[in-house]
Parts: C-alpha cells; sequence; structure tokens
C-alpha cells in the first residue's frame, strides 16, 4: 500500500500512465499486433521529441523565466547548412555533422550573450533571435530540399530487434545526462539555481557559467536533433522546427519536471514523449478532428501546470 | 546626331511595344507595384518569391513598369499586414498584388489602398473586400480530382487514407471537402483514416506511422501536397505493400515516383499549384494600370502532373524545389481574357 502510494508521489508516473493507457486504448480498438507496431512507432519518433526536450528540460530547471524559445530556428538552420554542404555525399557526414555542432553552439553562444550583455529575458532573447536564425536558414539555400547522405538515411531508420538504433541511441544518451544531473557539479547546479539562486549563489556556485552551458547544451542538442531528423524524413525544409516548440514545453512538463525551476525529471520525459505521440495516433485511430486533439492537448498542460503549481506552493 | 536619338527611341518604343503585347504601349512604365506577402517560412513561398523576382525584374528591365518590390511581413500576422499595406499606399505605389494571411482581417486596408486609387490584386490567400480583384485557386476541384483520377484506377473501389494540411486554414478545408465530395460520388469507395500532415513531410510521415497499424489495407492515399513523399516512407517503415499516393508537385516527390515508375512501373498522379501564380497576378494588376477590362474574379489552373508527363516535369523542376509555371504576358492574357 505504502509501495503504491509512494510511486503515486513520483512526478513521472502521469505521464508513463498516460502512455500505457493511450497504447491500451489502441491496442484495445485495432488488436494486438498493431499495438506492437505503434509501439516501434512510438518509440522512433518520440525519440526526437526526448532529444529536444532534454536541452529544454535543463534550461527551465534553472528557474522562472528560463526557457529556450530558439529551438524551431535551430533545427531548422543547423539542417539546412548541414545538408546543403554534403549534398547528398557520404563521405562528407563527418564536417557535415561538424558544421551541425558548431551551429548549435554559435545559437547557443548567441543566446547566452544576448540574455546576459544586453540583459533581455531569455524568452525575449531567444524568440527574438530564432528569427535570425530562420532568416539565416532562409537566406543561405530558399527553402530547397537537399537529400541526406543515404548513410545517414539509413542510420536513421535502422532498427535493431524491433526497437528503433536511434533511440537506443538516445537512450544511452539519457543514462549519461542522468548522471550528468545527478551526480556531476554541474547537474547540481543546475538544480540549486532553480532551487534558489540567491543560496546557489552564496555557495559559490559559477551561476553566470553554468547558465551558458546549460544554453549551449540546449541548442547543440536541438542542432544534432535537425541534423538526424532531416536524415530521417529525407531532407532540410524550413518548416521542420515548427511542432518542435510547443512539444519541447510540452514534453518537459508533463513528465514531471517542475516548471518553477529546480527540479528535473528525465524519466517523465520519455513516458511523455511517448504520450504525445500515442495521444495523437489514439485521436487519429478513433477519428477525431484535429481541433479536439488541440483541446486536449491544451487542457492537459495546463491541467499538469496546474497541479503541479498547487504542489509547490504547499 | 537627331537621327541616331530618333532611331534609339524608335528601337526602344519597338522594344516595349514587343514585351506588352498589342494594345496600348508602355502606359504602365512610369507606375509602380508592389507585393505584399505573408509568410515566407516554407519552399512554395520561396519559390513563389524567386519567380516574383524572376519574371519582375524583367519587367522592370524592359522598362514595361518602374518597379516592382517584394515585401514580406516577418510573423504572418494580419495587423502587421495590414499596417504594412497602409505604409505601401503611403510609399505612392500605384498597385499592390497581396497574399493575404485572412481572407476577412485585411479588408479595411484594402478598402483604404481602392479609395487611394491604388490598383489591389489578390492571390492564393484572397481578400474578400469587393474592390480588390482574386485570383483564385479552385482547391476543391484540387481535391475531388484526386478521387475521381482513383475511381479510373480502381473501378470497384477500395480503402483510403487522407492525409490533410495545417488545421484551421482555409485551404486544408476547401481540399478536404472536395475529396470528400468525390467520395460521396464514387461511394465504393471509403476513407479509414485522416490525419493532419501540415503540408510537410516529416510531420506526415509522423501522422501516418502513427495510425497505419490500425488501418486495413489501403489502397490509395490522397493528399493536400508536401506530404506524399512522408507518407510513402511511413509505409515503407511499416512494411507495407505501396499504395498509390497521390504526389503534390515536390521534387523529392516526383524523384521518388520516377523511382518506382522505374523499378516497378508504378503509377500515380500529381497536384498542386504553380508558385508562379504570383506572376500571373503582377500581369493582371500592371493589365488594370494599363486601362484594360480585368473581371474582378479570376480563376487560376492547378498544375497536375500525369504518367505521361512526370519525366518532363522532373527535368524542368529545380532540385529540392517544386514543379512550377511562370506566366508571361501572353500567357496572363489568355488567362484573363479568355474566359
Amino acid at each position: 500500500m505504502s509501495a503504491l502510494s509512494q510511486l503515486t508521489q513520483k512526478p513521472w508516473i502521469w505521464a508513463w500512465l498516460g502512455a500505457v493507457s493511450m497504447w491500451m486504448i489502441i491496442t484495445g480498438i485495432s488488436g494486438i499486433s498493431a499495438g506492437g507496431q505503434v509501439l516501434s512507432a512510438a518509440a522512433s519518433f518520440g525519440t526526437f521529441f526526448v532529444i529536444v526536450a532534454t536541452g529544454q528540460m535543463f534550461v527551465i530547471t534553472l528557474g522562472p523565466g528560463n526557457v529556450d524559445l530558439s529551438i524551431p530556428a535551430c533545427m531548422t538552420l543547423s539542417a539546412t547548412l548541414a545538408m546543403k554542404f554534403m549534398n547528398g555525399d557520404a563521405s562528407l557526414l563527418v564536417p557535415g555533422l561538424l558544421i551541425s555542432l558548431t551551429v548549435g553552439l554559435a545559437i547557443g553562444t548567441l543566446n547566452f550573450l544576448l540574455i546576459l550583455l544586453l540583459r533581455i529575458p531569455p524568452i525575449i532573447a531567444t524568440l527574438s533571435a530564432s528569427f535570425l536564425y530562420q532568416s539565416t536558414a532562409i537566406w543561405s539555400n530558399r527553402g530547397l530540399r537537399v537529400k541526406p547522405p543515404e548513410i545517414l538515411g539509413d542510420f536513421a531508420v535502422a532498427k535493431v530487434l524491433g526497437l528503433p538504433v536511434l533511440t537506443i541511441v538516445v537512450l544511452v544518451l539519457t543514462l549519461a545526462m542522468a548522471f550528468m544531473l545527478h551526480r556531476t557539479p554541474f547537474g547540481l547546479s543546475v538544480s540549486a539555481i532553480g532551487q534558489n539562486i540567491r543560496a546557489a549563489k552564496l555557495a559559490g556556485i559559477k551561476v553566470e557559467k553554468t547558465r551558458y552551458l546549460t544554453y549551449l547544451m540546449c541548442s547543440v542538442l536541438a542542432a544534432v536533433c535537425g541534423f538526424v531528423l532531416a536524415g530521417f524524413s529525407g531532407g532540410a525544409a524550413l518548416n521542420m522546427g515548427e511542432q518542435y516548440l510547443l512539444m519541447s514545453i510540452a514534453v518537459v512538463v508533463i513528465g514531471g519536471t517542475s516548471v518553477a525551476g529546480g527540479y528535473a525529471n528525465l524519466t517523465g520525459l520519455w513516458g511523455a514523449s511517448l504520450f504525445m505521440f500515442l495521444l495523437v495516433s489514439m485521436l487519429n485511430t478513433v477519428g477525431l478532428s484535429a481541433g479536439f486533439r488541440l483541446i486536449v492537448t491544451g487542457a492537459i498542460i495546463v491541467g499538469v501546470v496546474a497541479i503541479s503549481g498547487r504542489k509547490s506552493s504547499v | 546626331m537627331k537621327l541616331t536619338t530618333l532611331g534609339k527611341l524608335c528601337c526602344t518604343v519597338a522594344t516595349v511595344a514587343l514585351v506588352t503585347g498589342s494594345g496600348a504601349f508602355a502606359d504602365t512604365s512610369g507606375k509602380k507595384i508592389a507585393l505584399s506577402n505573408n509568410y515566407a517560412g516554407n519552399s512554395w513561398r520561396q519559390a513563389m518569391l524567386t519567380s516574383w523576382e524572376k519574371v519582375t525584374g524583367e519587367a522592370v528591365t524592359a522598362g514595361v513598369v518602374a518597379s516592382a518590390d517584394a515585401f514580406t511581413t516577418a510573423e504572418n500576422q494580419v495587423t502587421e499586414q495590414a499596417a504594412q499595406i497602409q505604409n505601401l499606399i503611403l510609399q505612392g505605389y500605384d498597385a499592390i498584388v497581396i497574399n493575404a494571411a485572412s481572407p476577412e482581417g485585411l479588408n479595411g486596408a484594402v478598402k483604404e489602398a481602392c479609395d487611394a486609387g491604388v490598383v489591389v490584386v489578390s492571390f492564393d490567400g484572397i481578400v474578400t473586400e469587393p474592390c480588390a480583384y482574386r485570383i483564385a485557386v479552385d482547391f476543391h476541384a484540387m481535391g475531388k480530382v484526386q478521387v475521381e483520377y482513383l475511381a479510373g484506377r480502381f473501378p470497384d473501389g477500395g480503402n483510403l487514407l487522407e492525409i490533410r494540411g495545417l488545421a484551421g486554414v482555409f485551404v486544408d478545408d476547401e481540399i478536404s471537402g472536395g475529396i470528400h465530395e468525390g467520395v460521396s460520388a464514387n461511394d465504393k469507395f471509403n476513407i479509414q483514416g485522416s490525419v493532419h500532415g501540415d503540408w510537410a513531410q516529416d510531420v506526415s510521415q509522423k501522422a501516418v506511422a502513427g495510425i497505419l497499424p490500425s488501418l486495413p489495407d489501403i489502397a490509395a492515399v490522397v493528399t493536400q501536397g508536401g506530404d506524399g513523399y512522408g507518407a510513402a516512407q511511413a509505409f515503407k517503415a511499416a512494411g507495407r505493400d505501396t499504395p498509390i499516393i497521390v504526389m503534390g508537385n515536390r521534387h523529392d516527390e516526383l524523384t521518388w515516383w520516377k523511382e518506382q515508375k522505374d523499378a516497378n512501373g508504378y503509377e500515380t498522379m500529381s497536384v498542386s499549384i504553380a508558385p508562379g501564380v504570383s506572376t500571373l497576378a503582377f500581369w493582371v494588376a500592371q493589365q488594370v494600370l494599363d486601362g484594360a477590362e480585368v473581371p474582378q474574379d479570376l480563376s487560376v489552373p492547378f498544375l497536375s502532373i500525369t504518367q505521361d508527363t512526370l519525366e518532363e516535369s522532373l527535368k524542368t523542376t529545380q532540385a529540392g524545389g517544386v514543379a512550377n509555371v511562370e506566366y508571361s504576358l501572353d500567357d496572363s492574357k489568355a488567362v484573363i481574357f479568355g474566359n
């Protein structure tokens, strides 16, 4: 009994319960073999949510006002420049990836410089800077869709025992991130800053350095996600990041990470990513409209924020 | 000396007359035309702007009009575009060509422009204000023609999967309405599932992969453009037979179709709007300024690619772009005065 009540106290449990119940509805309607296939698809597409949401989660954990709205533009710019450079040539894969990483590093640095030097709130700094990134992407290739090298496409869709290779790689990444969050000075600093920035400063934590590294990591992950997504879907497109703005925040919040900062949750990130994919699939399977889907998504986010807000005020 | 000047003049006149065709010549050479565009964030819009630059650039060089500048708003907001149109009126443009963020939202600004004597031509995203000219696309027919094609391919009907566009946008409702009308006219077809692909390959791929396990055998996929390649990838990943997927004129879709055709004789059709419709709007504005009688409402045909025209279309489509038709003055006159 107490084990059960302990379990319901876990912030990540609701996302996983949501994912499991969505999966059960789909399986109930379409049968067990369909359930297996949809799970494989959920793992495949949910992985992309997890990559960007991991970065967003660290940023949000820094505390109130910290959010990165430049993720979609960062994905688009990274993928556009890398695909254009490689032009489908597999031998240029490594330099292409380096270009993508450089874009991530540059964007993270620029975001943080705007926040630190010009004292612009992160929400405005990252949103306005994203116009710059998006315009650069438009200017560099005018929306032409360049095919990725075949090997990148093959890697992005490869499966081992029904499980996408990419999912396995990102699972390993998640474990590394969990270690970083809970066992390294950097991860503990992020949480400490989010819990009480004054106390963190007095305790000798280098606040600005930690914030810089966090924004940097978020942009690099977004850039890598754009790179792999372009490989997965057959090329970079100007609107490829559009879905990932709301999704990166929704997945973090639904996954049980505190919106007010200070408490991150990686387990919930996976549950929430699967949940968001399965929710859309379930509503599509049942035949409900997109309008209804948006209402449900909005209601869930508001509900989760309201509940988690109440908990922190107690 | 005098003679050479006269000669030059004659020569210029001849050139202009050649470009503007018959009728009044060079009446518009001092006129300024502006393009007010609400969005540039996808490949179709980029192609639309590129076509505008190319065709109007040639027209300006030839002296048909004085200038033809393109302006795009950053935020795809009605208020922003309304303010932009007001600025264009103040800057003294003689005509404003609009791809509108909303059919009704800009009517106030459009009325102001008309009252100030500015010619307003809307296309693609049209405005309802009566004083403006409208170049509309029959999106409804674009949906219906897909089902009619499939009715020819499958006389006994079959299961369909519908990929829709961006929820809440007028174009999505129109195309989907046409598809559903086509299905009720050919009641052997069943729409087994419907997903939103937002006119983007990656979004379509994701949505189709999510619903596919729950669907029975699918004979064909009806689409809205920019989603066919993603659908094909999702079917492949699920290990299913590839259905007849209606394509949307994108280069990657046509390339995929060509590969399938060469490998196993795959047959389908492709339909979308040519981004070069912006150049038709330009010539309509020019013709109105020239004093021609132009009907207030024009309709522009959509661009279909068939099994026979695939290779040719693929050759003329820019790699990574979308199949396009740019309008010359004569093409435009055929559209304007032909119907």
